[in-house]
């Protein structure tokens, strides 16, 4: 089986592109500012009694700092930035699981964040239970599901053994659910971080397969990782972050050089 | 390309196709309108409750018929011989059990909430899911476990020969008050215990005090009358005779009764999903 995968033209982010109203992602000066205790207080006895004695400190981190981020519909977009540099941060605001302390948020159409595959999963239930669940916690409800569960079956390879609980899963077929059911439709904006460390190389290349076949239909993608080198050749424009903001962002080869050069020369 | 998979379909097109943050109305009405679009998982998750609740327990649905029961057995030995009551109307038995039920409903549904709220951080720092779908799951599926409690209950008054009424058939709007209460209450409490992790603790203590100060074990009357007056602050007490009064006096409760707990369940229902939306930021930028 092999995959190729035809490099598209780049997109140009000129001015006019950028204004054009129908951009899927549209980010204007986003900042996250978490607030962290300097010494953490959990509880409320010994809050009050710092709170009396007014010796209560907090800490803030800008996890994101006035980042601005367009994305046209059907682009690929690879970020790139080290650990803590605030890649995630920025797939969570577009996921809409964080809302920014400021700045203003615009998604047109759906989110399918393949973030945490399998969040929400119980042990104690089946495969099949699980489906329907966390087809839930995307928002589809049981009659969309319904009809589309032999689907999610036959990709995750589970078979004969999607009634029983998943306690008794091997982590490859609990992947391997998580993914079948997050991509069980089409999503017009897919998240993908620190792509795909899903079970056997097989069913990496299903998954893949199926996100080149969404990319073929329209959907937008955003892939995230520490290192670009892996998807490259398939992303339409990279960027790189950095202390939470864009330090670079061009044409994925020439944003990797300046990024791998740059972690060089720390 | 050799394909074993079958392509995915579009997804339904049901769903918002377009968020601006900057055209989202007050967080209090987000949140409504989001937990009305996540609707589906509201039924889904209190079901996914109950199944959890019931497949964890060797005895599973028996035990929660058993357990009221245990707890009332030994609450009338103590009681009824060691504190004599004046003479009741009605068995002893089922005053205790009907009151029981509802501050065992009030104070597990509280406390699930609170507790699910912080794990359901977790799933939420996750997923983006509106997170009061959870607490309303958890008071549903609470509410069902009521109601199966209400079995030995009643196996008890024919048990007794207690006579049965017709309104009985108001008890289950008073325990979706009581179930609106609790939702108010839990959401507050759990929006503190975002603040706090030991809020679970203080809360416990607090129940038991609360659990005392409402007359569940004893009867009003042995409350000295100058006293009263303070009683009938606490909303459960008005809770209580909602779905008491039908299987002990075979009446439905007197109207004031069902105005001041109106009053009482919106009002926290309203205070609780004001404070858990607008903080709600609290519990994301947590770290």
């Amino acid at each position: 089986m092999s995959l190729t995968y035809v490099a598209r033209p780049p997109v140009e982010i000129s001015s006019e592109t950028a204004t054009a109203p129908q951009l899927a992602v549209e980010l204007t000066d986003i900042e996250v500012r978490f607030t962290m205790p300097v010494e953490s207080i959990v509880s409320f006895k010994e809050y009050m009694i710092r709170r009396l004695t007014g010796r209560l400190e907090s800490r803030e981190i800008l996890a994101l700092r006035g980042l601005d981020l367009q994305v046209e519909p059907g682009e690929i977009v690879g970020i790139v930035g080290r650990n803590g540099a605030g890649k995630s941060t920025l797939l969570k605001v577009i996921s809409r699981v964080l809302r920014p302390t400021r700045g203003r948020v615009i998604i047109r159409g759906q989110v399918a964040p393949l973030l945490d595959l399998g969040a929400g999963f119980h042990y104690d239930l089946t495969g099949r239970e699980n489906i329907f669940l966390n087809a839930a916690l995307f928002g589809y409800p049981q009659r969309v599901v319904q009809p589309h569960v032999p689907e999610v079956v036959a990709f995750s390879e589970l078979h004969q053994f999607i009634d029983l609980p998943i306690r008794n899963y091997s982590s490859g077929m609990l992947a391997r659910l998580g993914f079948a059911v997050a991509t069980m439709f089409r999503p017009d904006i897919l998240l993908v971080d620190e792509l795909l460390a899903v079970g056997d190389e097989g069913f990496r290349v299903k998954c893949l397969e199926r996100i080149h076949d969404f990319r073929s239909k329209g959907t937008t993608i955003l892939l995230v990782s520490h290192q670009l080198d892996s998807f490259s050749e398939y992303c339409d424009r990279a960027l790189w972050i950095e202390h939470g903001e864009i330090v670079a962002e061009g044409l994925p080869g020439d944003v990797l050089r300046s990024y791998s050069k740059g972690f060089l020369d720390t | 390309m050799s394909s074993t998979s079958t392509p995915a379909p579009n997804q339904p097109a049901h769903r918002q196709p377009v968020y601006d943050s900057a055209l989202q109305p007050h967080p209090a009405v987000e949140e409504l309108l989001e937990f009305y679009r996540y609707r589906g998982l509201v039924g889904q998750w209190s079901r996914r409750n109950i199944k959890l609740r019931y497949k964890r327990s060797v005895l599973g649905v028996v035990w929660t018929l058993l357990e009221p029961l245990m707890l009332m057995t030994i609450l009338t030995i103590v009681f009824s011989n060691l504190f004599r009551f004046e003479k009741l109307d009605y068995p002893y038995p089922i005053y205790l059990l009907s009151g029981l039920l509802l501050f065992d409903f009030f104070s597990r549904s509280t406390l699930q909430i609170v507790e699910e709220t912080v794990a359901s951080l977790g799933l939420a720092s996750r997923i983006y899911v509106p997170r009061s779908a959870f607490a309303v799951a958890t008071i549903l599926s609470y509410l069902a476990s009521w109601a199966i409690a209400l079995i030995p209950l009643m196996g008890i008054m024919l048990y007794l020969q207690h006579p049965f009424s017709w309104a009985i058939l108001t008890v289950p709007v008073g325990m979706l008050l009581t179930g609106v209460f609790a939702l108010g209450v839990g959401l507050l409490v759990a929006t503190l215990g975002a603040f706090f992790h030991d809020i679970k603790l203080t809360y416990q203590v607090l129940l038991t005090g609360w659990m005392y100060a409402t007359p569940i074990i004893y009867p009003l009357s042995i409350v000295p009358v100058e006293w009263q007056k303070y009683f009938l602050l606490n909303p459960l007490l008005h809770l209580v005779t909602l779905v008491r009064n039908p299987f002990t006096l075979g009446q439905v409760a007197p109207v004031h009764s069902w105005l001041v707990s109106i009053a009482f369940s919106f009002g926290a229902l309203a205070v609780g999903w004001w404070i858990f939306t607008t903080k709600r930021n609290v519990f994301d930028l947590r770290s």
